[in-house]
């Protein structure tokens, strides 16, 4: 209710442009940070999303409010509740996920995915799409309804030394993502899923320098798009521009000048 | 007596209000939750003036975690430059449960539990206090230098809760910094129950009064004409009404000698006849909630009824004329 409130009020006052991008986190930060409860986590979240669908209904469309899930009720709504400045109505819902239970309800409930920054190639085209294509299926969309967007890792220099420099930082933040249990089968989707444990292992002794060196070129380039920075763009469109709407890729370090050339190339189609 | 205004949600016109609010002279600027988000104005209303204290009265406490609530307001005070308080209310149970779908427990021990964790959580980012709070609702003990805000000059914001009952009015006086008292109270009650309810709670907490801020809005009915003074009456005795209709504040009624009203009014409420509701309210029970009168003397009376416990209040004048309100405004700040 309160992320229904707060999404109906930034959607009115930016007249639609706002997008309620939402992650469940992991069990340990709800329970023991936000001291919220945890359980099924695909399961709770597509429930989740439903319930504020029922609440705009109810807001937008008059429709009354008779949520009974098996995580939320959502069974009472008065007029002193209800928000009137509906005209631009519910704002678009994005979910973010990795694994294919939690891309599945994204494609069936949501109306967009934001793909982890920690995926391949491979796992996007064997993994992810699938289980989208699954969640469209059972909710009768079409793959034009949706909106999916991944970062991608940029790793880039204006010379040989700021690339040496950029790849080293690449690979220990690889490496930092690797060493989480949940995201082996990504690795495992490049045959490198041994590598997992060993970074699990590293990570718990503090040894984060060491954890990039686990990183292979190959690794690397599965993961990133490499090179100068005039190169990216026409990379990151090479690779996945037949799959990808939107990207919120990184090059922060680069001057003003490249980074507006790189937005450009993207942008235009 | 600190004067404080209400402000719409409309978020457009929040900028110019504000502004406004701060010129005509208030102290405060307030939000209420009830269609829309109470925080999003403040933080507008924050870029926007420069002195106003931003206050909630209130946001619904349990409808939100405590660390939300933790990080919303350490966000909103370090943003407005320390004019921020928390104001919290607790709602009632199926507002709780079948609106939000969170947990309602023992409400003036939650409450209290509530506003614990988020000292807890402050202390945690201000002073490097370890997270470690195991209560009955709440359990927070994980926080990473990741999650920990680092914009920490202006510290935790001041927490005031809204109360009726004597446990919840215990509750504030013992971990809050102030309290709202309902608009729904009569000086009868305040005097007999929240006052006395207050002092248990300050000294729990060895603090004294003086550490402590009492807000009250009383009812107010004026107007610069005939037709202006009757309307704001109609409306006070349908809001007055719809309070009366809510079986948790039938004590308030009790200490008027007014407690059967309560049961037709609930009864009524179900049957949503709002309008009718507001016939049944004398005038003799519309003047224990409130004053009324002509504006010169409207400050007067909130000064010789309430001025001796009132710290600050956000009582709204419905007189159309911007001058009358202003004097009104002015008597009240320096009585």
């Amino acid at each position: 209710m309160v992320l229904a409130n707060i999404g109906h009020d930034l959607n009115a006052a930016s007249k639609g442009r706002f997008v309620l991008g939402i992650g469940s986190q992991i069990r340990a930060h709800i329970t023991k940070r936000f001291s919220m409860p945890w359980s099924d986590p695909a399961m709770r979240m597509r429930e989740y999303i439903l319930a504020m669908r029922a609440i705009w209904a109810c807001w937008h469309k008059g429709e009354p409010l008779a949520f009974t899930g098996k995580y939320y009720t959502h069974a009472l709504m008065t007029p002193f509740f209800t928000p009137t400045n509906n005209e631009y109505g519910a704002p678009r819902v994005f979910l973010a996920a990795v694994g294919p239970m939690m891309t599945e309800v994204a494609g069936e409930v949501a109306d967009g995915v934001i793909i982890h920054a920690f995926s391949t190639e491979k796992y996007l085209r064997e993994t992810t799409l699938p289980a989208l294509e699954r969640g469209f299926a059972k909710a009768g969309k079409s793959r034009k309804d949706f909106e999916i967007s991944y970062p991608v890792f940029v790793c880039t220099g204006r010379d040989e030394k700021e690339l040496e420099a950029a790849k080293i930082a690449t690979k220990k933040q690889i490496a930092f993502y690797g060493s989480t249990p949940a995201y082996k089968p990504v690795l495992d989707s490049i045959g490198v899923g041994e590598a997992q444990p060993e970074l699990n292992k590293l990570s718990k002794q503090g040894r984060w320098d060491e954890m990039g060196h686990v990183i292979t070129d190959d690794i690397m380039h599965a993961f990133a798009v490499v090179g100068e920075p005039a190169s990216i763009a026409g990379q990151i469109k090479s690779r996945y521009g037949d799959v990808i709407d939107r990207t919120s890729a990184a090059y922060a370090s680069l001057p003003v000048e490249d980074r507006r050339k790189m937005i450009a190339a993207l942008t235009a189609a | 007596m600190k004067v404080d205004a209400g402000i719409g949600n409309d978020l457009h016109k929040i900028p110019a209000t504000a502004r406004e609010l701060e010129t005509f002279g208030y102290d405060g600027i307030r939000t209420a939750e009830m269609n829309h988000d109470p925080f999003f104005p403040l933080m507008l209303a924050a870029e926007h003036t420069e002195k106003v204290d931003l206050i909630t009265g209130i946001a619904v406490a349990f409808a939100r975690s405590p660390m939300i609530l933790a990080n919303i307001s350490h966000d909103l005070n370090a943003f407005s430059k320390g004019r921020f308080t928390l104001g919290l209310g607790s709602q009632i149970k199926p507002h709780i449960t079948k609106r939000f779908s969170m947990q309602w427990g023992a409400p003036a021990a939650q409450m209290r539990e509530l506003v614990l964790a988020m000292r807890a959580i402050w202390a945690n980012w201000y002073s490097g206090a370890p997270l470690q709070f195991v209560g009955k609702f709440y359990t927070h003990t994980l926080m990473t230098p990741a999650f920990t805000p680092e914009n920490t000059s202006y510290g935790a914001p001041k927490v005031v809760l809204a109360a009726v009952g004597t446990h919840m009015t215990e509750v504030a006086g013992e971990v809050a910094d102030g309290m709202i008292i309902h608009p729904f109270s009569n000086l009868s009650y305040i005097e007999s129950v929240t006052l006395p309810a207050i002092e248990r709670g300050l000294a729990k907490a060895g603090k004294t009064r003086d550490q402590f801020e009492i807000s009250y809005s009383c009812f107010v009915v004026t107007g610069r004409d005939e037709a202006e003074f009757e309307a704001s009456k109609k409306a006070a005795k349908e809001r007055i009404a719809f309070y009366g209709s809510t079986p948790a504040y039938k004590g308030v009624l009790d200490a008027i000698g007014a407690g059967d009203l309560q049961g037709t009014l609930n009864q009524m409420s179900k049957q949503a006849r709002w309008q009718e509701m507001g016939t049944l309210i004398g005038d003799d029970l519309l003047n224990a909630f409130g004053v009324m009168g002509e504006p010169k003397d409207i400050a007067p009376q909130m000064l010789a009824r309430y001025g001796k416990f009132v710290d600050r209040t956000s009582a709204s004048f419905p007189v159309s004329d911007a001058d009358e309100r202003r004097k009104i405004i002015a008597t009240l700040r320096a009585g």
